[in-house]
């Protein structure tokens, strides 16, 4: 039964859903090439008659009002991230392979904290840590965003490290160590080229989760000039409040890069995001 | 295996890091949650008001209608989406072509920035200009355009959907690795014994289900009950409080009316929630390594 009715429901369900998912999407890109008059034309005009990539020059030109607040939001969003991911793969990696490889007291404790880290998302840790911040002298630094965004996204890291490091057969380091490799050097050498695809796939995850937040950065920048993009894009819309093509163009340019880059390791991703539901 | 000292080097890191940021501000808030604050951040002159905060916070008119937003909130949020993510989990589970491809395009809403969707959403939904009111009059649906985010009847319904549009891939991921541990030879068996479709659904694929779809719904009951940026950006809660909920107005409470003791311990009600909520979590987690 090839073409009965369920495989056809099933099309048009998947159907309905792509257009309910990309529509955002379409209707961002599409406003971002108009004029902003017009943008703001109703009914809209579906297809722009005149489109123009205006807003996108006015934003990537150092030498516009707007494009110097807009690139230094993006510089911003690409040193938080950044460090981000780096440290975070520094800590994570050898504290990933402690879990995956050695028996001590405590290890369960990692399993509790990954569940800790599902059960608690960001609001309820802001005040205390806005505190904390402010008696460290870190309020209104971007090192105050680095190191809550490294804490809460490593217990995750840590637990997709440990699934690729368990992975990766406990002989071949013992055969290192026979060669006369102590235990770090087989680490080095042995484990880390054969899980570089779990490293890269785990320091793009916290690369994404850093681009994408929001709150903590609402709540601990309070200059202009060194805010994210995602509280960046607020001051746009309060400041140009009818610059809708300017905001739709902000919001593609930030989208890009985490949808592409989730895309291309979709597979690792889903793997990431499911393994601890599925498999225990 | 041989213990070492040095093993808890590699892990110390991580522990240092992990406690400074997470055990100490659980603590704080406890602690905070029992004294009136002074409205600046300095915190200097707080008074001990033992659980005073605790019945200004339960007593308010304001919380209650708020509570009763965030149920709904949460709840629907939580069943719609999961009852989309697992339709669209059942579709895709069958071999076709452009099948990665479709469900890389239904992943898309799941990993753009909640900020940027929420501007696009006030975009597409917005009073006069909005693309949703346009396509309703094109269809034929309605003459006018239609107010849903400053309209109090429509505000919560909208921000539901746009969580649902945001969170329906999670729940198909979930889903879709869930699928994949229900027996092959078992569904086939079954067909051979002419069980049809339906049938195959209820008695196989359902019963082994079970605990990814509760470990799915318990994770996203967390998610929305903490749920902040989209209604944050969205409406801010309003119009007037109609699309509050707790965490926003916890937020409006310690950062835009500065009065951390009343806001830790709303916090800390929250946090008994979402610790109940945790309990159910552990217990459907761990329940699966029992062997049934």
């Amino acid at each position: 039964m090839r073409r009965g009715f369920w495989p056809v429901a099933g099309w048009v369900y998947l159907g309905l859903l792509a257009v309910f998912s990309l529509l955002p999407m379409a209707w961002m890109l599409i406003t971002s090439i108009k004029t902003q008059f017009a943008a703001i034309q109703f009914p809209p005009e579906w297809i722009p008659s005149h489109p123009t990539l205006d807003a996108y020059a006015e934003l990537l030109s150092p030498s516009r009002e707007i494009g110097r607040v807009f690139l230094r939001y993006l510089l911003n969003s690409l040193w938080v991230s950044t460090a981000t991911t780096v440290l975070g793969v520094i800590v994570a990696v050898p504290a990933a392979y402690a879990f995956s490889r050695f028996r001590f007291p405590g290890r369960n404790l990692l399993f509790y904290a990954v569940l800790l880290r599902n059960m608690f998302p960001a609001v309820v840790f802001l005040m205390p840590l806005f505190i904390m911040m402010r008696w460290l002298g870190l309020v209104n630094t971007q090192f105050s965003l680095i190191l809550t965004y490294l804490t809460f996204g490593l217990p995750l890291s840590i637990w997709l490290l440990k699934g690729f490091f368990d992975n990766i057969p406990i002989q071949l380091e013992q055969a290192a160590r026979i060669d006369g490799a102590s235990r770090f050097q087989a680490f080095l050498l042995v484990v880390m080229p054969l899980s570089s695809p779990g490293i890269i796939a785990t320091a793009i995850y916290s690369f994404i989760q850093a681009w994408n937040e929001y709150v903590y950065a609402l709540t601990f920048l309070n200059d202009d000039a060194k805010l994210t993009l995602p509280v960046g894009l607020q001051h746009f819309f309060t400041e140009y409040a009818t610059n809708w093509p300017g905001l739709m163009a902000a919001s593609f340019i930030m989208s890009v890069p985490v949808v592409a880059m989730f895309l291309v390791l979709q597979k690792y991703f889903v793997r990431a995001l499911t393994d601890g539901a599925v498999k225990s | 295996m041989v213990r070492h000292r040095a093993d808890y080097l590699y892990v110390a890191p991580a522990i240092l890091v992990m406690g400074l940021v997470i055990a100490y501000p659980v603590w704080f808030t406890f602690y905070l949650s029992v004294f009136s604050t002074p409205p600046n951040l300095a915190l200097e002159d707080k008074i001990f008001v033992g659980l005073d905060n605790y019945g200004r916070i339960l007593g308010a008119d304001s919380v209650r209608e708020a509570s009763l937003n965030t149920l709904v909130w949460t709840v629907a949020s939580t069943g719609f989406a999961f009852v989309l993510g697992f339709g669209a989990a059942l579709a895709l589970n069958r071999p076709f072509r452009g099948r990665g491809l479709l469900r890389g395009t239904l992943l898309v809403p799941y990993v753009i920035s909640a900020v940027a969707a929420a501007y696009v959403w006030r975009w597409l939904l917005h009073s006069d200009l909005g693309v949703i009111s346009a396509l309703a009059m094109a269809s034929g649906l309605r003459s006018t355009p239609f107010n849903f985010l400053d309209n109090t009847d429509t505000v919560l319904a909208s921000l539901i959907m746009v969580n649902v549009w945001k969170e329906f891939p999670f729940v198909m991921i979930m889903m879709l690795a869930g699928l994949q541990t229900v027996p092959d030879q078992l569904l086939r068996a079954a067909q051979v014994d002419g069980a049809g479709p339906w049938q195959r659904f209820w008695h196989i694929t359902v019963p082994h289900l079970g605990n990814v779809s509760l470990v799915t719904i318990l994770l996203l009951l967390a998610a929305n009950f903490n749920g902040f940026t989209i209604p944050w950006v969205m409406t801010g809660g309003g119009p007037a409080g109609a699309s509050e909920i707790w965490i926003t107005q916890i937020y409006q409470l310690a950062f835009g009316r500065i009065r951390f003791g009343l806001a830790s311990a709303y916090s800390v009600i929250l946090f008994a929630v979402m610790m109940t909520m945790g309990y159910f979590y552990v217990r459907a987690l761990v329940g699966k390594d029992r062997p049934s």
